[in-house]
Parts: C-alpha cells; structure tokens; sequence
C-alpha cells in the first residue's frame, strides 16, 4: 500500500506546524541545523522489539487516543496498515494471521480460523483451509466456510471500494466477476462442507498463506451483509464486538462472549472494553498521555507522537521507557521521473543515489526516533530482519562519486522540478541542499496532501521527481517489487506504485518468474537478489525506513508495536496493570 | 411586510441554488477523480470505471446535479442488493467516507456549532459592546485609550494563537480545565459550559475586539446627533440617552456584521474546533477536505451559505424593530 494514511497524518501535522509555529518552521536553514546536532546525540526512543508494561491483567477499559475516524472497518474495504490491525485483532478472525509478539518473531504466520496455514496443490495454484471447529460469532452461531467465501467475493463489488485487490489478482475467473451483491457467486472459490474452503488460482501463489492474513479473508454471514453499510458494523468473529460507534467521534468495543479462547493462540483479549476517542489534536494526544493523569494512564494514542514532543520524552527516563518506536516496514523513496530527459539516463540516476544525503532527511523528518537510513528497497522486516546494503553509500552521501558519474553521461547544471505533499518541505528542502552540492538545481513544488497522489500520478504531467514510500502488505517481495517497477502496472492517470514510470522488460520477466516459483523460501531469496539487481538500474532512491513512535499511558501493559502493521500498537496483547486504576 | 419576506426568501433560495451549481462545477473540474480515491492503490482502470458507475459519477455533470438537486426535496435511493437504502428529505447524498448521509452527519454535528456560535457571540457582545460603548463615552480619556489598545491588540491575535495559548497556560501548566471535550447541554449544563469556555474565550477576544471598535465609532457618531443634544436639553437622564436614543440608533451598523459573523460560526469554525478537538461541522469540514469527500463538502458549503443567508434576512427585518425610520 502507498502511504495515503500518512498522506492524511501528514496533512493534520502540516496544519498544526503552519498553524502554530509558522515562523520558525518555515525558517528553517538555522533551525533545521540544531536539532541535527541534538538528533544525533540522543539515541532512539526504543529499540524494535520493546514491550511496554510486562504482561497485563484481564479487565479494565483501555483508551485509545485518536485524531482520526478508521477509513474503513468492513473487511473486505479495509486495506490501511493501522486500521488492518485492529480489525484482525478484535474484530474479525482470519484464515491465517500474524503472531503476537514483537520483533522479527511478529513477521511469522500461525493458522488462526483455519487449522493449518493451507494446503496446496496443483503446483501452487489450489489452496485448501479447514475451518477450526466450534469457532463462533457474536450471536453464537457458527463460523462457516461459505461466509469465508461470501466477504473474499464481495471484495469484487464495485460499491464495496478500498479494500485489498489480492483476490481479484489471484482468483479464477475473476476478471469478470462483479461481486455476491446481486446473487452471483465466484466459482473458483469452493466450499465442498462448512469447514472445508477451496480456492483456485489463475497462476501458481507460492505465499497464499501470507495472502490469507488479509481482511478480505475474514468470515462474514451473507445474512449479516448490509453492504456498504456493513462498514459501519462489522459482525464480529473476534474477542470484541461494537457496542457504539459515532463516526469521527467514539468507538466503543465491549467483550464477544460467544468468542472462545480455546480456539484463539493469538489474541488475549485483557481489556474487558476499549474506547477509541477520535478527533482529538495530536499534539494534545501526546500531553495527554505524557503525564498520564486519571483516565490517560490507561490509554495509549493511535496516531504517532509529533515530532515536536520528542524533546519532552526522551529526556525524561519515566516518560521514555512508554515509548516505542517499531520500524513500520516501509521504504520512503525518491521517485525520478524516469520516462523523460534527465532520469531516463541510468547513469543519472545512479548519480542521484550517491547525491542524496539520507542522513540529512533523517534529521530533517524528525531524528533517529522516527526514521532510519534506507540502505535498500526491501525493508528490513522482508529481508528476514538484517539490513541489506549492497551498495555500501554514506548515509550523508558521496557527491564527488555523483558528480564523476555526471560527468560521464554528459550531463552537468541540471535543472530538475521537485513536487512533494506539504507536510514534507522540510525534507524537501534538504534534498535541495544535497543536490546542489552536485550541481543539480531543484525547484520545489508543494502540493496539498488530498492531492498528492493524483498530481504525481498524472504520467503526462508528472515531476521530474518526487517523494514517496510504499508498505508491503505482508511480509514478502510479491508485495513491493511488482507494485513499484513492474512497468506494466503504470496508469496514465491515478498511476500509484511505479511513479517513476520504470519500464524495464527484464525487470518485468524476473517478477514473472518468480510469481510463478512454488517454493516461498526460494522465491523469498529470489525478491531479495532482484530488489539488489534494481538497486543498480537505480529506477528510485530508497531514503528512509520511517519508525512509528507511540507512546503509552504508565497503567499500559502488553505493549508493542506489530512489525507487519507498520509498527502500530498490537491490539492483540495490549492491557493494564492494574484494571482497577481505568474507567468504565 | 410579506411581499418583502417573500421576495427574499425567493432570493435566498436563488442565492443557495447558484452556490450548489458552483460548488458542483469546482468538483467537477477538479483533477481529483473521487472514484480513484475510493477504489484504493493498485486499481486497474476497468475496476475504477466500474467504481465511477456504482458511485454515479459516470453520468454527465448537468445530470449529476439534477440529481442532486431533487434529490434534497424528493429524496434518493442508493446502491441495489444488501446495499439499498433510502435516502429521504433533505437528502444532500451520501458521504464516501462516513457511508452516512450527509444530512445526519451535519444535524448530528450541528449542537457543537451552534453550542459554540452562540457562547462565543453571547460573550464577545458583552464585552465588545460593553468595551466599544464605555470608550465612546469617555471619548479621548485613559478609558478609552486604554480600552482601545487593548481591543488593537487582541484583534490582531490571530485565533490559532490564542486557542494555543490558551491551553497551554490554563490547561497544561495551571491545570484549571480539562483537555476541551464536548459534552451535551442537556445531559451536563456545568460540564458543556466547563468544556466549551476556552474555545468561546479564544473566539470571542478575537470579535469581542473588533465589535470594540465598530461600536465605539457608531456610537460617537450617534451621540453626536442634534436628536441627542435635543434628548439632553429635555432633560432626560444620561443613562436613558445613551442606551435608548444613541445605543440604538448606533446598533445598525453592529447588527449587519454580527448577522454575518454568527451565520458564517455556525456552520462551524474550522481552526477552533480543529485546535480544541471538538467534533462539530467545521471539523468535519476539514477532515472532509483532507479525504477528499466532496458530499460533505458540498453539504457544508451549503449549509453555511443557508445560514448567511438566514441570518442576513433575520438582521434586515430587525432593522425595523432597531430602526423606527426603516419601513418595509
């Protein structure tokens, strides 16, 4: 997924930054500067793999600080990484889905509805899960294969939007099916009993069981379905149900007493309710919760802590030690446009990899507690949690190497267009700076977040470069590589992946084969070695691995951030340490 | 009298008819395709000609709005199958965000509006009057200059900055109030008040000043009429002069921008709600334009202009009752 959902974080911080410390922000030259020095003193926040709290005790109420609504909460419509979660984790139940607990150990997959991560057959192209016996939803009726079937084919209906197309890519005979709304059903999926469910592929998918982790394979009853108003009451599969949600304003969940731990090895579901107040200021979200009083000890926010409060946490060991910041598994790129002059020269794009100063746009994005150097494409949590670095580059740049390789493609005193969403100027103008150390001139362009995505995905009238990151929805290269440099996913218009408008015919080939790999392990290593071959062509910079900083309340137990999740809270294993000191 | 009222209510609703169409072009025109947006990342076009069509954006801009446009008086069905679902009078469509009809969205927004628009006026009145009518009659002593400094500089505050201010030295470092909430009058009246003082404060310095000033002028003016002088030599009290011959002669000009001004508060205030985290029309008007949810937009649009509207009317027939000399 492309980072929409930060596109419309970076929007509220944008506006609070312009609204209330416009002056120096927009002086930045001598600003920007100090806090580099200050940044690279202090270590992060929190390592990867933190756990706030200990283990919780069962009860109490946990609230969630948010200044947000979710996009969406039906299953087949939600695809934003923060809001996934939360669904999966207490809402619905998938087939597959990820293990609670931090670190490297979170990327691994455990049968969750199903009994095993899936059986294949056919060389990869028939898939075959069993239903868990007595797994039941909020009315105490059971789980069935069919309802499992019936919400990946209302992922089809063209009212239903937003959520992940993984089944429209993979499934048979999907290219004309337009979804269960008007009574037709897909007949690749196949439901032989209610505990057994088939699905047949249009090719072979090596990682369907990583596939079936998605919400789109989350069970929903045909009876249940009220289309697109379903998304605002999902029935739930999960350990609680939705007692009252006010759009933009509560969420109120309490315990799905028909949900069996027995039958769950995931979540632990310790809250008894959870509360998600919506449309709170960040900035006050983060005061809130930094001196935790009364009912704020036992929240934790939702949305990332501003970069203007790291300085009033992490020098305060009490208020650090609340804090995480996971990785969120996504890589920040410099798109160049690479269909016109002077990007569709590999040798200048070479030359822009060794220009770009990431430690500069480290600092510039908030410090080491919010972002680290991007050494590769893949990020770390797809390379089996080492960093990959092949190309070996300062973190602050090689602008002598950068300028020889200029030299060599005969191109000297560039003029190049940069156009970034407004809340990243800041980054944007230390890329200015870098650049002109090799004798390339940027100038700036800001558009308004809403927008973003659609003036740098209008191909004709693209910049020549521009800022951007892409998620992978789980843990596998089949989620990014393709996404971003297979050239033929380009759209003339509303072009989202390959905004780079990358066209390469081998690259393409190499994804083909791989697709077509039925071992995951050999196909994993074959991403890897492909994601080091693009580094070459040098179609995008890879500049940042953006961390999620969030911070919890001092009564906040079970604490982490989900590394498939984008480093957001796992909602699996959070509660208190003493549910007593909460509020109902 | 009604001829008059009827007359303008013809305008008015003429007036909100040219806003809609306007409005409804912009969107039109706009590079955002709303479809794209909805579809999600890695759509293909085939998939978001069918969004287009199940939205119904693939039809021709004129018809859009016909739609539209009846569809506030007669109603409108949306979406087949489990999706139906009727949406009846005053239907202004459905948000793409909230899957909502935009009606209830507002009405159910509305009370933090309005809660906040007539706190804030109710204030600033008290004190801009007060302030501007004090300084008029002791034109050109300490009070008034006093007065007068201080109303420059609380107008030239920009709001954002004393909302900011404002929780950071009540809220943050004295602890006197919560973090602003919003709670209903009728279930809490102590509560509602409690939680919305700041956000009044924060807006009414700002207009409180510039009624300050406004009424200061009128009222100099006004007490310089021979009808005052003549008021003084019949001997009336100073009191009864100043209130009923020069306060109220001096209220016309206040009248037609306090028109204006609570119309354009009540369909929400964009910053101050944003800032202090209240979940009324104007936070939802920034949240819609961030998602590029143009129902909503366009439904608060219109809801503002009906409300300037409304109360421009409101404040011309008042004239009259303020005015002897105004007669319709």
């Amino acid at each position: 997924m492309t980072r929409r959902t930060h596109a419309a974080l970076a929007a509220a911080l944008a506006a609070t930054l312009t609204l209330g410390l416009g002056a120096c922000k927009n002086d930045k030259s001598d600003s920007g500067g100090d806090s580099a020095a200050a940044g690279r003193t202090q270590a992060p926040g929190a390592a990867s793999g933190t756990i706030v709290g200990g283990t919780p005790v069962k009860g109490g109420t946990l609230t969630v600080l948010s200044n947000q609504d979710f996009a969406h909460l039906d299953p087949a419509r939600n695809w934003t990484m923060p809001n996934m979660d939360f669904g999966i984790r207490l809402l619905y139940r998938t087939l597959v889905t990820f293990k609670a607990e931090p670190g490297a150990a979170g990327s691994e997959i455990v049968p969750d509805l199903a009994t095993d991560l899936g059986r294949s057959s056919d060389g990869g192209k028939t898939w075959t899960f069993t239903l868990k016996d007595g797994v039941k939803y909020e009315d105490g009726t059971p789980i069935k294969a069919a309802d499992v079937k019936y919400n990946v084919e209302r992922s089809f209906a063209a009212d239903l939007t937003g959520g992940p197309d993984y089944a429209q890519q993979y499934l048979a005979g999907g290219e004309n099916y337009k979804g269960p709304l008007n009574g037709e059903h897909l007949a690749s999926i196949e439901t032989p009993d209610d505990r057994t469910v088939v699905f047949h592929l249009k090719r072979p998918v090596a990682e369907f069981s990583y596939t079936a982790t998605l919400p789109t394979f989350a069970p929903v009853p045909q009876s249940q379905d009220k289309g697109t108003q379903y998304d605002l009451r999902p029935f739930s599969s999960g350990p609680y149900k939705i007692e009252t949600y006010d759009r933009g304003k509560q969420l109120v969940l309490v315990r799905n007493t028909n949900w069996d731990q027995s039958t769950d090895t995931v979540r632990k579901a310790y809250p008894d309710k959870i509360v998600v107040v919506q449309g709170l200021k960040g900035g006050q979200v983060d005061d809130r919760i930094i001196a935790s009083e009364g009912a704020d000890a036992s929240a934790v926010e939702w949305a990332n802590l501003r970069p203007e409060s790291i300085p009033k946490v992490l020098p305060k060991p009490d208020v650090k030690s609340r804090l995480i910041a996971e990785q969120q598994g996504c890589t920040d790129m410099l798109y160049p446009n690479t269909s016109k002059a002077p990007f569709d020269d590999p040798k200048v794009r070479e030359a822009l990899t060794y220009a770009v100063d990431r430690d500069a746009q480290v600092t510039a994005y908030g410090g080491p507690a919010m972002a680290d150097v991007a050494t590769s494409y893949l990020p770390p949590a797809l390379t089996g949690g080492t960093k990959q670095d092949t190309l070996k580059i300062a973190p602050t740049g090689d602008p002598e190497k950068a300028k020889q390789l200029l030299k060599e493609a005969g191109k000297t005193d560039l003029k190049v267009s940069l156009t970034v969403s407004s809340g990243d100027k800041t980054r944007a103008e230390a890329l200015q700076q870098s650049l002109a150390k090799v004798g390339i001139q940027v100038t700036i362009t800001t558009a308004d977040p809403s927008v973003y995505y659609d003036t740098v995905g209008d191909t004709k009238n693209a910049p020549d470069l521009a800022i951007l990151g892409w998620c992978p929805d789980y843990p596998s290269g089949a989620t990014f590589l393709p996404m971003v440099f297979d050239g033929r996913t380009i759209k003339e218009k509303g072009n989202q992946g390959n905004v780079e408008q990358f066209r390469d015919q081998a690259t393409s080939d190499r994804i083909d084969q791989i697709n077509a790999m039925s071992d995951v392990g050999e196909a994993n290593k074959a991403w890897l070695q492909l994601g080091d071959d693009l580094l070459k062509k040098a179609p995008t910079v890879p500049m940042l691995w953006q961390r999620r900083p969030l911070l919890a309340g001092t009564n906040v137990a079970g604490a982490f951030g989900h590394p498939v999740w984008t480093g957001q809270w796992d909602f699996a294993t959070i509660g208190l340490k003493d549910p007593a000191k909460s509020q109902g | 009298m009604i001829l008059y009222l009827g007359r303008r209510l013809l305008g008015a609703a003429g007036i909100l008819l040219a806003i809609c169409a306007i409005t409804f072009t912009i969107f039109y025109l706009l590079p955002a395709d709303p479809a794209v947006a909805a579809c999600g990342k890695t759509c293909s076009p085939e998939r978001v000609a069918e969004v287009k069509v199940a939205m119904g954006l693939d039809k021709p801009v004129w018809e859009q709005f016909a739609t539209y446009v009846t569809g506030i008086f007669a109603g409108r069905d949306y979406g087949s199958g489990p999706s139906a679902t009727h949406c009846g009078f005053p239907c202004l469509g459905y948000s793409y965000e909230y899957s909502l009809p935009v009606w209830d969205l507002l009405t159910d927004r509305l009370p933090v509006s309005v809660s906040l628009a007539i706190g804030a006026a109710v204030l600033w009145l008290l004190l801009g009057l007060g302030a501007g009518v004090t300084s008029a009659l002791r034109k050109g002593g300490v009070t008034d200059k006093t007065l007068m400094v201080l109303s420059v500089g609380a107008a030239s505050l920009p709001v954002y900055f004393t909302s900011i201010m404002l929780i950071w030295g009540v809220v943050r470092t004295a602890g006197l109030l919560p973090y602003p909430a919003y709670h209903n009058f009728t279930d809490n009246p102590v509560e509602w008040a409690s939680n919305l003082l700041l956000p009044w404060v924060a807006l009414a310095l700002l207009y409180a000043a510039m009624y300050a000033r406004q009424s200061r002028n009128s009222m100099i003016e006004a007490m310089a009429e021979p009808y005052i002088r003549t008021a003084r030599a019949k001997g009336l009290p100073a009191g009864t002069v100043a209130v009923k011959h020069g306060l109220r002669a001096g209220m016309t000009p206040i009248l037609t921008i306090f028109g204006m001004d609570l119309g354009g508060l009540l369909a929400g205030a964009v910053i101050t709600e944003s800032i202090f985290g209240l979940p009324g029309v104007g936070r939802l008007f920034y949240d819609a334009l961030v998602r590029s949810d143009q129902p909503v937009i366009l439904g608060v649009t219109l809801l503002a202009a009906a409300f300037i509207v409304a109360a421009n009317l409101l404040v011309d027939l008042l004239y009259a009752y303020v005015d002897p000399r105004v007669r319709y």
